[in-house]
């Protein structure tokens, strides 16, 4: 231990320090303000003040109607989504990664729901779902009844699911293209030599050597299900209708902090999501195996 | 070397911390708590806060509202231009919260960013004026500014528990039945039907080729007067839900049947229209009980629709309907609350009102102005002044916004027969109630 590596370890310190700031003070100080305020019974009108009250809020929790309706639709929301997204994402990457005519046009036009904003496209689904919209008249030409999208505790949430598949499976299909292009064309060589056709190669090299890629896709995708906000937010115009059928955590979260101006139990709230994302996340990893992420 | 550069990295670490935990908390607490959570009505919050300037002579009051249309946006300037004229010395800045009014000024009323003058809806009225944010206007009412002249019910909804008054009406407006004259005409009726029976009755003979006869809002601001007519209550003395007794069912079940048995009404969701004077001008429904805010709208939106309006029908004999008013109120905070004041005593006295409410977008709620501009002879308003003498107060006690939220939650269920009435209400009315309780 010399004097030389004490210094050459301050000077490694003090270029993190800024990402070391930054993190603290958005990220660490945050998380540890959120724990104590999931404490505390917080007065927020005319003078703040806080009242250490214990584990009451995490009790209040397990009494609360509304919070296992909110978990329920979150959980039947990522039960659906994530699955189809994912596939839909591994399909749509597999078939423009094969020498298709304009297949860059596709990929740009795949593309394009993700990068635009989720609050417009939200309206602008909210137009397809009116019971005389484009999706009821799509649906028309099949035969099949209209549904009130909007006004229907019991489609209300499917709509939100169609939406969201549709704008976020681009997103990963781009991060499984990437994947697609690093699997080296010596394997599908190998394969086609041993006689193997598409479907047995897209089964046997692809989906295998897309496992690791596929653990990110699925973990970021519960998360960002597990964290639903903005569209049901403004489907239901910030009340979680219809009968709660659009009530997710998050959304709860919002209305208990800023409607009723809960912050403690917004904030043990707050804390029970990402004990149960971190939870699941831990689930997923063992059924994944611990392979590394590279 | 590793241990001892994680010590360093410890030792940075909880500084951050004691760094950012010390600012965090001398800043707004209205951001924290919230890390998970996409609040994107927080955003743009960057109001600069009133007091600009310390010179005595010119003073800048912030005026905060929700967003209207754009005529009714000009006029309100008008009004202020007026104002500013009058009183050289005061510049007020108006600053509209586009959405989810409430939430944004609670959280700014937190950070002291809120306007010195903002508008208040009768409903959140009970919940703020507990909340000490609000200066008691009583100290500043002179007689010159005569509170007699206001229509009482409505000043009423802003009298806090201890008898101050917190803001005064700045306009009103009550429900009054709209029915489309073709359509009557078509079906062989003569005239709006006078009883809740008359307009069943009128809905299934109006009900034809995917049309409805009555436009249905299934909310509690439209359907308290309806728990009221069998003698039921929203709200008890305690301020907890009550609307689920026998007799509140009794009136609420009318319009369930309505929609349920008869199916001659809907809901605007329905047939695929945003609010009941949409579907009313798209003619999608023949009738609908709407406010003075529908008639611009149907104006500019629909000009060729020939539609009349009377008072809403009587319910179990008795004449009733909903009253929706918002004030003008004053920041506890205020910086200038004396010009704050002189803004609130012209916004709602006789000159400022009569220049506010003389293109109808809103009814005035002075008697004299009123009977100035003549609204009780307006071929279509007067259904709506009328209204003003037996009308329901949109209010729902102190803890308003949470039977509304349960209220609507389960009411909507029960209309699209989900569920029976009872049950949803029951429902609706144990989860407000715990929902006190738990605020307590």
């Amino acid at each position: 231990m010399n004097r030389r590596k004490l210094r050459e370890a301050a000077a490694g310190y003090l270029f993190l320090l800024p990402t070391l700031l930054v993190i603290g003070t958005f990220l660490l100080a945050p998380i540890v303000y959120a724990l104590f305020l999931s404490f505390h019974k917080v007065q927020l009108l005319g003078g703040i003040s806080y009242r250490f009250i214990d584990f009451d809020n995490y009790v209040r929790m397990g009494a609360d109607d509304r919070v296992w309706i909110a978990l329920y639709n979150t959980f039947e929301y990522a039960i659906i989504v994530v699955p189809l997204q994912t596939a839909l994402a591994i399909l749509l990457a597999a078939v423009l990664n094969s020498k298709l005519r304009g297949r860059n046009a596709f990929r740009i036009l795949y593309f394009l729901p993700t990068v635009t904003s989720s609050a417009v496209l939200t309206l602008i689904f909210m137009w397809i779902f009116k019971t005389d919209g484009l999706l009821n008249d799509l649906l028309g030409v099949f035969g099949i009844q209209p549904f009130n999208w909007l006004g229907d505790p019991k489609v209300a949430l499917k709509g939100i699911m169609l939406m969201n598949v549709w704008s976020t499976a681009p997103y990963f299909m781009v991060i499984y293209l990437a994947a697609l292009q690093d699997i080296p064309d010596s394997l599908y060589e190998a394969a086609e030599i041993d006689g193997a056709r598409t479907l047995r190669k897209f089964w046997s090299i692809t989906l295998p050597l897309l496992k690791p890629v596929t653990f990110f896709v699925v973990t970021m995708g519960i998360i960002g299900t597990f964290q639903l906000f903005d569209q049901a937010y403004i489907f239901s115009n910030g009340s979680g209708g219809p009968n709660n059928s659009t009530l997710t955590v998050v959304l709860l979260i919002y209305q208990y902090a800023f409607k009723n101006l809960d912050m403690g139990y917004a904030a043990a709230l707050a804390v029970m999501l990402a004990a149960v994302i971190m939870l699941v996340t831990v689930i997923q990893r063992r059924i994944f195996g611990e392979e590394k992420l590279n | 070397m590793k241990r001892k550069g994680f010590t360093i990295l410890a030792v940075m670490l909880s500084l951050m911390l004691i760094i950012a935990g010390c600012g965090g908390k001398s800043n707004d607490s209205s951001s924290t708590g919230s890390n998970s959570t996409n609040n994107s009505s927080n955003s743009g919050n960057a109001s600069e806060g009133s007091g600009g300037s310390d010179s005595a002579e010119q003073v800048e009051l912030t005026l905060n509202g929700w967003g209207a249309s754009p005529e009714e946006e000009e006029l309100l300037q008008q009004t202020l231009d007026e104002f500013m004229k009058k009183y050289p010395n005061i510049k007020v800045k108006y600053e509209v919260i586009a959405e989810q009014y409430m939430d944004v000024i609670k959280t700014r009323l937190i950070g002291g960013q809120a306007g010195d003058v903002f508008y208040l809806d009768s409903v959140e009225a009970e919940a703020l004026m507990e909340q000490n944010v609000l200066e008691p206007l009583n100290g500043y009412v002179t007689d010159e500014f005569d509170i007699a002249d206001f229509e009482e019910p409505l000043l009423n909804a802003f009298k806090g528990a201890d008898g101050n008054y917190y803001g005064f009406p700045k306009d009103f407006s009550t429900l009054a039945l709209f029915y489309n004259k073709k359509h009557f005409e078509e079906a062989g009726l003569s005239g709006p039907p006078t009883t809740w029976e008359e307009l069943i009755e009128y809905s299934k003979q109006l009900t034809k080729d995917g049309r409805y006869g009555l436009g249905v809002a299934p909310e509690l601001a439209r359907q308290m007067f309806m728990i009221k007519a069998y003698g039921g209550e929203v709200v008890d003395a305690e301020g907890k839900a009550a609307f689920a007794s026998p007799e509140g069912l009794k009136g609420l079940q009318l319009v369930i049947d309505q929609h349920l048995v008869d199916k001659t009404s809907a809901q605007p969701t329905e047939v695929g229209a945003g609010w009941g004077g949409e579907m009313f001008g798209q003619e999608k429904v023949s009738m609908v009980l709407e406010g003075n805010w529908a008639i611009p709208y149907l104006d500019n939106n629909f000009p060729d629709l020939e539609y009349g309006t009377a008072e809403v029908p009587t319910v179990n004999g008795q004449k009733g309907t909903m009253a929706f008013t918002v004030a003008y109120v004053m920041n506890k905070q205020s910086k200038h609350k004396e010009e704050a004041w002189k803004l609130i005593e012209f916004l709602t006295g006789k000159e400022g009102m009569e220049i506010w409410t003389s293109k109808g977008f809103a009814l005035p709620t002075r008697k004299s102005v009123a009977a100035k501009l003549g609204y009780d002879k307006d071929e279509y308003r007067s259904a709506l002044v009328a209204g003003a003498a037996y009308a329901t107060p949109w209010q729902a006690g102190k803890y308003g916004p949470v039977i509304m939220n349960n209220f609507n939650n389960q009411f909507v269920s029960a209309y699209l027969g989900e569920q029976s009435l009872e049950d949803a209400m029951k429902k609706a009315q144990d989860t407000s109630n715990k929902e006190i309780d738990a605020m307590q």
